[in-house]
């Protein structure tokens, strides 16, 4: 899509969404309700200190050139504005995903072949031991296994990763309790091509305050099917559902012997968290050959993996904060 | 990814419809339909019952179809019967035709109305013998602009046609007054400079009549070579071929222009917002270190920069899009109302 033109009055370029014009065929077009994006815009080019002044602040930011409107879904608003009732928030909570080596029972991404990738084993025709088998995978902590209630899981966290607060109680009462900003539960949207569902946690408990006085790290859940849910969500083939959040009770303590950025991915107050593991397709064996790859070396061991690269999204539902969780599902093959 | 913020629409007070009328001028130079293709862009058919005039060679596919072109009489025509006559049934099929569909029946017995030069269908002036122009969709639209019709045509020698020229314009025809309406739609009549009646033309339809009055005092209307023939205009009608008439009748276009409409109805939605809402966003850019970005203490404002709109349906499906041509700045101070506008 070409630019709009931005040297005269501003204008409005609309178009029906190939979703709209479906509707509208089939006679149940209705529009009820509109959001505002600003996908466009890069908030850091906001120059809060400009020499010549505050008007100049965000000189960059009103020029920047805006597409035509796409009619795919796809490239419709994926960063939405937020309307949140107090206007003296600084601190804005994010997501991160928790690989710290003192959390067990979860999910961390493999350093190799790949950097920051999550494994899900296609177990379907085989158990897992073969993938502990493989350098990359020795571990149960290095990948997922389908619909396992257990564990473990990938665990993510929300809340403000800034060290300029201390992740007290205190701080997270005045900074994200106080604002609303902990989600209760999450949206995560998933390829329905290839997975079934995701599972979210059930009884879920992480902090660093109830193994006693060493600032030791508990978390425990049980992994049940997320609620499947209608988003807006822009992607074709995806589906969303929603898991619950829990309370993250991480906090800072002076006196613990295990500190609380040992135990957690954010450097200040947390607000919720969630523990994330996926039900696969019982056969993805044609899938593997459509969109992925078929008996691969991939861990240079002399083992032979079929793989499929997905992504996950989760997202807070009251925050609006979320990640993008890149997932291999991997099916060992031979070797 | 989900988006979090919706706000209503109410229909009652946020969402309105328009109907517009757009206007293009369409002029069709007489070369095109006359020459400058060699008659590549003229397409006979078999049954040659009328012709088809592109506006570039019509085997290509950049080549639009313009209008067809076919001449007939009513049965009650004085050269109904005629000797010699040649595609005798069809022409009187193609007149009953285009008089069944623009003007419809009367009477106990119910017989096809004929075409005539005025407005009052009463009988008087009827257009016996005519040429009919009917032009695509693709250049009238929804209708052809009332009072904007103008053919030039030329009344010379058929070597020389256009050494005399007559323009026939519907100038007495406007959106309030001088038109008639049939069950093809309205029709305005085309008369020469000197006020004389020379046709009709229907403006839903997209049809022109034109009687053979323009014509009436010229010899060789319709002239060829081999074999060598010249004829009137009423010669052509009987003798010649729909075809060969219809080249005669091409060969004397000079000129053909009007105004084409375009009805566009628009739903107008009112996106209101409020000054307390939309302050914020969940662009990952908008937070350093946890901290947005475009504030250095808590009372700052907050500012967001408006780039998309999105409509929903109440299942949240992303229904239509809209973009600011420039990002436009929202914080608690300012309150804004978008206008979006969606044409059919």
């Amino acid at each position: 899509m070409a630019f709009l033109d931005n040297s005269g009055d501003i204008i409005l370029d609309a178009v029906l969404t190939d979703e709209g014009r479906k509707k509208m065929a089939n006679g149940t077009f209705t529009i009820t309700k509109f959001a505002l994006g600003d996908d466009e815009i890069d908030y850091g080019l906001y120059q809060k200190n400009h020499t010549s002044g505050s008007a100049y602040a965000d000189l960059e930011i009103l020029q920047t050139p805006v597409f035509e409107a796409f009619t795919g879904a796809e490239a419709g608003i994926n960063y939405g504005l937020l309307s949140l009732a107090a206007t003296d928030i600084l601190y804005m909570p994010v997501m991160k995903v928790n690989e710290k080596a003192a959390v067990s029972n979860i999910v961390r991404a493999a350093t190799s072949p790949t950097t920051g990738m999550f494994y899900l084993a296609d177990t379907s025709t085989d158990t897992s031991t073969n993938l502990l088998l493989s350098t990359a995978l020795a571990s149960s902590d290095k990948f997922l296994v389908s619909d396992a209630s257990a564990g473990p899981a990938i665990l993510f966290e929300t809340g403000l990763d800034t060290t300029l607060i201390a992740g007290d109680a205190a701080n997270k009462s005045t900074y994200l309790v106080s604002n609303n900003l902990v989600d209760s539960s999450f949206y995560v949207s998933y390829d329905n091509r290839f997975v079934v569902t995701c599972l979210g946690g059930r009884s879920q408990q992480f902090d660093n305050t109830s193994a006693g006085t060493s600032g030791t790290p508990t978390l425990s859940y049980t992994l049940s099917r997320g609620t499947a849910v209608n988003t807006d969500l822009q992607l074709s083939n995806y589906s969303t559902c929603r898991i619950a959040a829990g309370n993250d009770g991480v906090v800072t303590d002076s006196t613990y012997s295990v500190t609380d950025t040992e135990v957690s991915a954010i450097a200040g107050p947390r607000g919720a968290f969630g523990v994330l593991g996926f039900v696969i397709k019982a056969n993805l064996d044609s899938e593997f050959t459509l969109y992925g790859s078929v008996s691969q070396d991939v861990f240079g061991d002399g083992k032979l993996y079929s793989y499929i690269d997905t992504t996950v999204y989760a997202k807070g539902t009251k925050t609006g904060c979320q990640i993008q969780i890149p997932l291999r599902i991997i099916k060992y093959i031979s070797g | 990814m989900p988006l979090v913020n919706y706000e209503p629409l109410d229909s009652s007070t946020d969402v309105t419809t328009t109907k517009t009328l757009l206007y293009e001028a369409i002029p069709l130079t007489g070369t095109i339909v006359s020459g400058t293709y060699s008659d590549e862009n003229i397409k006979n058919f078999t049954h040659g019952m009328f012709q088809a005039v592109y506006d570039y060679p019509y085997l290509s596919s950049s080549a639009n179809h313009i209008f067809d072109l076919t001449v007939g009489y009513s049965s009650n025509s004085s050269l109904s019967g005629s000797a010699n006559s040649v595609q005798e049934s069809k022409k009187i099929n193609m007149y009953n035709q285009f008089a069944q569909v623009l003007l419809g029946y009367t009477g106990s017995n119910n017989v096809v109305r004929e075409f005539e030069k005025d407005l009052t269908l009463d009988g008087s002036g009827a257009m016996l013998n005519a040429f009919m122009i009917n032009f695509s969709r693709l250049i009238t639209k929804d209708q052809i602009k009332k009072g904007s019709f103008s053919l030039i045509v030329g009344t010379g020698s058929w070597a020389s046609p256009f050494s005399f020229t007559e323009t026939l314009t519907d100038a007495s025809a406007s959106a309030t007054g001088g038109t008639t309406n049939t069950i093809g739609g309205d029709y305005g009549v085309l008369y020469n400079a000197s006020n004389t009646a020379r046709g009709v033309v229907f403006y839903q339809a997209g049809i022109a009549i034109l009687a053979t009055g323009s014509w009436d005092n010229v010899t060789d209307f319709n002239s060829g070579s081999a074999p060598i023939y010249s004829y009137t205009t009423a010669q052509s009608l009987v003798s010649a071929s729909i075809s060969g008439s219809c080249d005669a009748v091409r060969h004397r276009i000079q000129n053909i222009s009007f105004n084409n409409t375009t009805e566009i109805n628009s739903s107008i939605y009112f996106c209101r917002v409020p000054h307390n809402k939309y302050n914020y966003t969940s662009n990952p850019t908008y937070l350093s270190s946890s901290q947005i970005v475009v504030k250095s203490i808590g009372t700052d404002t907050p500012i967001s920069y408006i780039t998309t709109i999105g409509l929903y349906s109440s299942n949240n499906e992303l229904l239509a899009i809209a973009k600011l041509s420039e990002p436009l700045r929202k914080d608690p101070s300012n309150e804004i109302t978008l206008r979006v506008r969606l044409d059919y």
